[in-house]
Formats: C-alpha cells, sequence, structure tokens
C-alpha cells in the first residue's frame, strides 16, 4: 500500500509537471527568435521568417500579421516558415527600440504596424524615438476609415450641426474614443472641428479603455460623439442603435456604409485612412527587399488572400513599397500638423 | 429567443467534445491549482492564458475564446473546490479563500473526520456552484440592462466601495492593509495616463509606457514570495498528514450542513457580485455569520462542520457571483476575474454590457460548461480526494523547481520581456518579507487593478460634468455605492463604540 501511495505521488507530480512543462515549451516555441544573422548572396530567403506584431496576441495587428503568414503559407509563395511573434509593450514602442538599433540588419523580420508608428514618433508624451523612417516600409495591405458616431436617438442629424453646437460651446458635448489623448481614436475624433476651425484643444475628450467601452459610453448616454474606427461600429449600425455622421475617406464607402457621406461631401476637409502594412529592417538587403516586394504583389493578387480580407471585416487595399514611402511621408506631415494644433507635438 | 433557448444553445456549444475535454482540463488543472500552496486560482489561470492561445489558435476567433473561456473559468472554480484540501489535511490553504477553513476543518482532520470534512467542501461547494449558475441565468439580464447606465460617475463609486472593502480586508492590522493598498495604488499610476495622455513615472522607458504589468506583480508576490518562504523556513517541511477514515459524511453531519451550505450560498453570490470583496470575505462573512446563528458557537474552532460546510460554499458561490460584473460590466471583481477579463479581451472579446447580445455563443457557453465543469468537480472530487491529497506529498525539493520554472515561463510567455522577470524576482523577495511581516498582499495588488479604474472614471466623470463633483451625489446609483461604501467605513467604528461585548462574542 504505501508503494502505491508513492508511486502515485510520482505519478500525480510528474503528470502535472509534464503537462505544463510541454505547454510551457509549446509557447515559448513560438516566441523565440530565429538567429540574427545578415544573409547576403542569392537564395533568400535561406531560413524561417518571422513577422512580429508588436502587440498582444487577438488585436488589429496581431490578426494582421497571423493572417499575411497564413495565406503565404497556404498558397507556397513563401517556402520557408513563417511565424508570428507577439512583442507587446508601450504600442509598439518597446519593439521598435530593439528592432530599430539590434535587429536593423535582420532581413529575417518583418513587422506589421499602422498609423500609431507615425504617431508614437511624433508625439511629446510616452514618445518613441524610432519611426518609420528607421524601417524599410514593404508594402500597405488593408485599409479603414476614421468615423464620427453618436447615438440612433441624438438630435444630431449631420456632422456639420455637431461642429457647430461645439464652436458655439465646447463644454457642451462630450467626445470619445478608446484611447489616450495623442493617439488615433483623438486624432479621429477632433479632426472634422479642427479643419472646421474649432481649437483642438477646447474640445473635451474623454478616453476609454478600448472602442468598445467608449461605443458603451456612447449608448449610455455618457458620450455624445464618440471617434472611432468604421469596420468597429458597423454592427451597432446593422442593429440600428447608432448613426455614423461621417466617415473619414476621400470616396463614400460600399455596403452598409452606402448611405454615410463623407466628411468631405459635408464640405469638412478631413480625410484619415487607418491603414496596415508589413515593414522590413532599416537596413534590408536588396536582394530580400526585392524578394518580398515580388512576394507581396503576388499575394494580394490571389483569391485566397481576398477571402481572408473579406472574412476579417478589412477592405483591400495594397500599395507597393514605393507608393506606401511616400504615404507615409504624406501621413507624416498630416500628424505632425494636427500634433502640433494640439501642443502634443515633440 | 428566451433566455432558455440561449441556454439550451449554450449547452449545444458546452457540449462539443472538445469543450468537454476543456471544461475537464480546466477543473483538473484548477483543483491542483486548488491543492498547491504557491500556485492559487489567480496565477493559476494567469499561466495557462498562453498555452491555450496556442491550443485554441487553429478555431474560429469566436470559438477559440468561447474554449479558452472554457478552460480559464474551469481553473477558476475548480481552485475553490481544490483548496479546502491543504486547508483540512495540512492547516495550509492552498489559497487565501481557505484560509477560514482551516479553523474547524483542520481540527476536523485531526480527530479522524477528514474524509467527512473533504466531502462535505466538495458537496458544499457544487450546491453553491449550482446555485449561483441558475442566479446568474436569472439576474444577469436584468443587470446588464442596469449596466448600460452605469457612467464613469457609478463606476468611479462602484470602484471606491470595492477598495473600502478590500482594506477592511485580512490581515492583522488596518494599518498595514492600508500601506499595501496606498502601494497598490501608487504603483498602478506608472505609464501613460491614459485620460490626459502624459507619460507619469516612466523615465522615458519604453518598457514602462504601459505600466507595471499586474501578472508580472501578482505571480511575483504570490507565488515566487511562497518559494522563498518555503526554502527559508524549513520548519514547514514536516506537516504532519493526516489520515482519512471515513469519505462520506454522517446523516447526522449532512443535517448539520444543510442550512450552512444554503446560507453560504447566498451570501457568497452576493458578496462576490461586488468587486473587491471577492471569494476571501465571502468565506470569511460565512464563517462568522455561522457561528452567530448557531446553537452553540463554543463548538466553532474545534471540528463543527459547519465552519467547513458554510465558507467552502460562500467562496465556491463568490466565485460565481463575481462572473456577474466581469460578463455584464466589464468589471473584474478580483484579481482572477481580471485576468480571465484579460483573456478575453485578447481574443477580442470585450466583457461589458453588450456580450450577451454581440457574444451570445461565448457568454451562453461559459455558462453552461460550468453547470457540466461543477458535476464533473464533485465527481472528481469525492473518489479521487486521496489522490489529489498526494500532491502535497510531493517532496519540497521537487516542487519549488517547478514553481519557479511555472511562474518564470508564465510572465515571460505573456509579457515577453526579461525586465518583466526581474521584476518577477524582486516581487518574490518582496512578497516573502511583506508576509514574514504580516502585510496582507491582496490588497496591494487589488489597489494596482483598481487604482487606475478608480482614477480613470473620477476624471471622466468631471472632464464630463465640467468638474462638478456634485455628479456623484446626483446620479442615484452613484449615491447608492457612496452611501454603501460609507457605511462598510463607519459601522465597525460604531459597533466597537457601542459595546465590544459584541465583537468580543464573535471573535471568541
Amino acid at each position: 500500500m504505501i508503494s502505491f501511495k508513492k508511486f502515485s505521488t510520482v505519478v500525480t507530480a510528474g503528470a502535472l509537471a509534464l503537462s505544463l512543462a510541454a505547454c510551457s515549451s509549446g509557447a515559448s516555441k513560438e516566441t523565440s527568435s530565429p538567429a540574427a544573422k545578415k544573409e547576403e548572396g542569392t537564395g533568400y530567403p535561406t531560413k524561417a521568417i518571422s513577422v512580429v506584431a508588436p502587440s498582444g496576441a487577438g488585436g488589429g495587428w496581431d490578426l494582421t500579421a497571423r493572417s499575411f503568414t497564413k495565406i503565404l503559407s497556404e498558397t507556397k509563395l513563401v517556402e520557408q516558415p513563417l511565424t508570428v511573434e507577439n512583442k507587446p509593450g508601450g504600442g509598439g514602442a518597446v519593439f521598435m527600440a530593439e528592432y530599430a538599433t539590434q535587429q536593423a540588419a535582420n532581413n529575417d523580420m518583418l513587422f506589421v504596424n499602422s498609423p500609431p508608428i507615425i504617431i508614437n514618433n511624433l508625439k511629446k508624451e510616452g514618445n518613441s524615438p524610432y519611426g518609420y523612417k528607421n524601417t524599410t516600409p514593404l508594402a500597405q495591405l488593408t485599409k479603414d476609415y476614421g468615423a464620427i458616431v453618436v447615438k440612433a436617438d441624438s438630435k444630431f442629424k449631420d456632422l456639420k450641426s455637431v461642429l457647430d453646437e461645439v464652436k458655439k460651446d465646447p463644454t457642451k458635448l462630450t467626445f470619445a474614443g478608446g484611447s489616450a489623448p495623442g493617439s488615433m481614436d483623438h486624432l479621429i475624433s477632433i479632426l472634422p472641428a479642427f479643419k472646421y476651425g474649432v481649437d483642438p484643444t477646447k474640445i473635451k475628450y474623454v478616453s476609454y479603455d478600448g472602442g468598445g467601452e467608449a461605443i458603451t459610453a456612447l449608448l449610455g448616454g455618457n458620450a455624445d460623439v464618440i471617434g472611432t474606427d468604421a469596420s468597429s461600429v458597423k454592427e451597432f449600425l446593422k442593429a440600428g442603435k447608432i448613426r455614423v455622421l461621417a466617415i473619414t475617406s476621400a470616396k463614400r464607402l460600399g455596403g452598409d456604409f452606402k448611405d454615410v457621406p463623407t466628411a468631405k461631401e459635408q464640405s469638412v476637409d478631413a480625410e484619415f485612412t487607418i491603414w496596415r502594412g508589413v515593414f522590413g529592417p532599416e537596413k534590408m538587403s536588396k536582394e530580400a527587399k526585392t524578394y518580398w516586394e515580388k512576394t507581396i504583389d503576388k499575394l494580394v493578387q490571389t483569391p485566397e488572400w481576398k477571402k481572408e480580407v473579406e472574412t476579417q471585416g478589412w477592405e483591400l487595399e495594397y500599395k507597393n513599397s514605393a507608393d506606401f514611402q511616400k504615404f507615409l511621408g504624406e501621413q507624416d506631415k498630416q500628424v505632425k500638423e494636427l500634433l502640433t494644433a494640439l501642443g502634443m507635438q515633440k | 429567443m428566451g433566455t432558455l433557448d440561449y441556454l439550451l444553445q449554450g449547452f449545444g456549444t458546452a457540449l462539443v467534445w472538445y469543450n468537454i475535454l476543456f471544461a475537464f482540463v480546466g477543473v483538473l488543472i484548477g483543483t491542483a491549482v486548488g491543492v498547491l500552496p504557491g500556485i492559487g486560482p489567480m496565477s493559476g489561470v494567469a499561466l495557462l492564458i498562453p498555452v491555450t492561445a496556442s491550443i485554441t489558435g487553429g478555431l474560429p476567433p469566436e470559438q477559440a475564446a468561447t474554449s479558452a473561456i472554457i478552460l480559464l473559468a474551469g481553473v477558476y472554480y475548480g481552485a475553490m473546490y481544490g483548496g479546502s484540501t491543504t486547508s483540512i489535511l495540512l492547516n495550509t490553504p492552498g489559497e487565501s479563500s481557505s484560509v477560514v477553513t482551516t479553523l474547524d476543518g483542520y481540527q476536523m482532520a485531526k480527530k479522524g473526520r477528514a474524509g467527512s470534512a473533504l466531502s462535505i467542501a466538495a458537496i458544499g461547494s457544487f450546491v453553491a456552484g449550482i446555485f449561483t449558475l441558475i442566479a446568474l441565468i436569472v439576474m444577469a439580464k436584468p443587470l446588464s440592462n442596469v449596466a448600460l447606465k452605469f457612467g464613469p460617475a457609478e463606476y468611479f463609486s462602484l470602484m471606491l466601495l470595492g477598495l473600502g472593502a478590500v482594506s477592511g480586508l485580512a490581515g492583522k492590522s488596518v494599518t498595514k492593509a492600508l500601506i499595501m493598498t496606498v502601494s497598490g495604488l501608487l504603483l498602478g499610476t506608472i505609464g501613460i495616463d491614459n485620460v490626459s495622455g502624459i507619460a507619469r513615472f516612466t523615465f522615458d522607458v519604453p518598457w514602462l509606457y504601459q505600466g507595471i504589468e499586474f501578472l508580472t506583480i501578482a505571480v511575483g508576490l504570490f507565488a515566487v514570495g511562497e518559494v522563498f518562504k518555503t526554502i527559508l523556513e524549513k520548519e514547514e517541511e514536516d506537516g504532519e498528514i493526516a489520515r482519512i477514515n471515513n469519505m462520506l459524511p454522517s446523516k447526522e453531519e449532512f443535517k448539520e450542513s444543510a442550512a450552512p451550505i444554503a446560507r453560504g450560498s447566498i451570501l457568497g453570490f452576493f458578496v462576490g457580485i461586488l468587486p473587491g470583496a471577492g471569494a476571501t470575505l465571502a468565506s470569511f462573512f460565512s464563517y462568522l455569520l455561522e457561528k452567530k446563528v448557531s446553537k452553540n458557537p463554543s463548538k466553532f474552532g474545534t471540528g463543527a462542520i459547519a465552519g467547513v460546510a458554510g465558507p467552502e460554499s460562500a467562496n465556491n458561490a463568490a466565485s460565481g457571483g463575481a462572473m456577474i460584473p466581469l460578463l455584464t460590466l466589464g468589471i473584474p471583481g478580483s484579481g482572477t476575474t481580471a485576468i480571465l477579463m484579460g483573456a478575453l479581451m485578447m481574443y477580442n472579446v470585450q466583457p461589458g454590457p453588450l456580450l450577451f447580445e454581440d457574444h451570445p455563443q461565448v457568454a451562453w457557453g461559459l455558462i453552461a460548461s460550468m453547470f457540466i465543469g461543477n458535476l464533473m468537480l464533485l465527481i472528481l472530487n469525492l473518489p479521487l480526494v486521496k489522490v489529489f491529497a498526494k500532491i502535497i506529498e510531493t517532496p519540497k525539493k521537487y516542487l519549488i523547481p517547478m514553481i519557479i520554472a511555472i511562474s518564470i515561463f508564465g510572465v515571460y510567455a505573456v509579457q515577453v520581456s526579461t525586465y518583466d522577470l526581474l521584476l518577477l524576482l524582486a516581487c518574490g523577495v518582496l512578497g516573502y518579507f511583506l508576509s514574514k511581516n504580516d502585510y496582507p498582499i491582496a490588497p496591494l495588488v487589488l489597489g494596482l487593478v483598481l487604482g487606475p479604474m478608480i482614477e480613470n472614471n473620477l476624471r471622466r466623470a468631471l472632464t464630463i460634468s465640467n468638474g462638478d463633483y456634485t455628479v456623484f451625489l446626483s446620479r442615484p446609483i452613484s449615491l447608492i455605492f457612496l452611501i454603501i461604501t460609507l457605511l462598510w467605513l463607519v459601522v465597525p467604528f460604531l459597533m466597537k463604540r457601542r459595546g465590544k461585548e459584541v465583537i468580543i462574542n464573535v471573535e471568541g
């Protein structure tokens, strides 16, 4: 009996240790980074490629990175194994600090980002010393737009009536968004008012922890207007709970948003694209850069990619390396102008 | 569609073979986590998040979220079952909510009634679990309708209530509890302030921009701290293991336990709903209540079965009650539910007023799986009580490296940062000295969680009202919470002043 007792002790503890160890090693394998060595000469890529999402699992960057690697492998456009790494911290700033210094010539590590790469580099507080200029932009993959949203039973029927009200008395209306002042939601919320000639520092902006909370505040009557990304309010629009007053795109969107006018149509010159793109390291070899330009060019043509983008609820917009670089320059200027008006520039 | 249809659909989700498996693995690990000192439900759930993320990686997002939360919630309430085992057999609570179980449970074990104690703990937990689920189904809907009315002012007052409750909790010295609470609040201010966008105490170090990670602190203070304690205080090695004579309680014991289980379930459920109060407080309340209503209170402390049945039901009911603010309001009521919430958000599922509308599959699947999980736990716990007790017999020299390895893997897998590992170890050392000097750790961890919420909601409310403080008094729900908070803090003082006999009676 005693020996049995001992035996079962060992088995129980052992099984627990084993299962936990197995799980842990599975998790750590995924995050272990491949050796970083500069590969010159022909035959790139010769090693496993990692695509970094500079955030935790589950967010927009992570999903983009996972779709990107998944379709590249499925369509066999890239024969080498592709893995997604999550490097959370500081809204991407932690990863950028490492990437721009220690991995500047690592051709085997790409990453996914969006407007925050520009915003973080330009704003004063929580500044990231490295921006898109410390990378090799490879391609823009998807796009989304900002939306100015009110509750379905709000007295505001169009963008102008909101802006006139703010102009008259900025203390009356509460704007809300899912992230801190100086971040993307804030910029989207105040962009139309700024372009309409309202002092953006006077606007009452309340930040919540994420777009979901901001929408909750809107529905509960604790915010009058919210600024967020169009794709995230789609379900609420369909359910008839909210009214979208304006979209920050150049042209009207299709589908559920076909009746929503752009800010421009209402003669407010507010345009803001929420893009997502893929970047390589600053000192990427020419061979590697050409390889990815060609590969991504092929990727975006495949039906598999188009289908993936649709299931994820994104909008396809492809810009190749050169166009993307130019576009980022324009974005940089726009964000700088906005942050300066807010007094939040570096 | 009615609630019943949703529930049936939930069972459809929960009865998919892999979800049954996830629930089983969850409750199994949960029981082990409850039994093992050093890993509480909080660190147990936290450690398993990256693991479940990689297991469920192949499923579509909504299903992955459901399966992951089924497993993690299983660990949570599984730990409530398992926590009693070490309390009863070794006089060592596996986690804080089972502390009070040691008082009578260990006495029962000493008298050879360990089987009765362990079984009644499992049965009480089961009854409480089923009761809370029914209450959750009936009350979650109305509560989630009220939830939309919760603005920053209401949240602020509610959080204040949670904080008021937590600082009055545990520890011999209220001063020490307050010191720890304030330390937690201070740590919570590090990072980019979400309301103003200003970086505070970051010294331009990008690692600090997102603030101090709550998980690192919690695992460090609890798990690693316990490891240091075990190494440095070797005398714990020779804890005597009680023999288990009978497995099932006698008819008389059942009779004695029925009412405490019922009271514990109801009390635990409502205490659990209050953020910050949680399972530990619920078990203490239940113990005090049982002692108060008992015909012979002198029996308590010498092996009264009501002293095991009540608190063990209450802590399980509280864990179910804590799911209500989590699922309907998006407020974590305890450290563990804070981690569960983080897990849901990783899958883009936002717990909050719209959860039942947006993700009925996740919400109802979870509720249905909790029925199944509770049943599994009862079946698991009754005959396997003997086997689970074996984990305690694992020599410390194997147990300690295991806990350290799990802690380090767990923190690194989530944070991917060596700074966090250093912080983890520092917290371990700190945790040892804190608990050695009777500084309760729970208030610090909850201060860290509640602090930013209190602060942000206060400032949001004031921004909306243009700086008018009366907003907290003019909104009825907010006012109610403030009054409860005030009573919470003032009543004990008044009771003490009116007559010391009352307190002495309860204590003695």
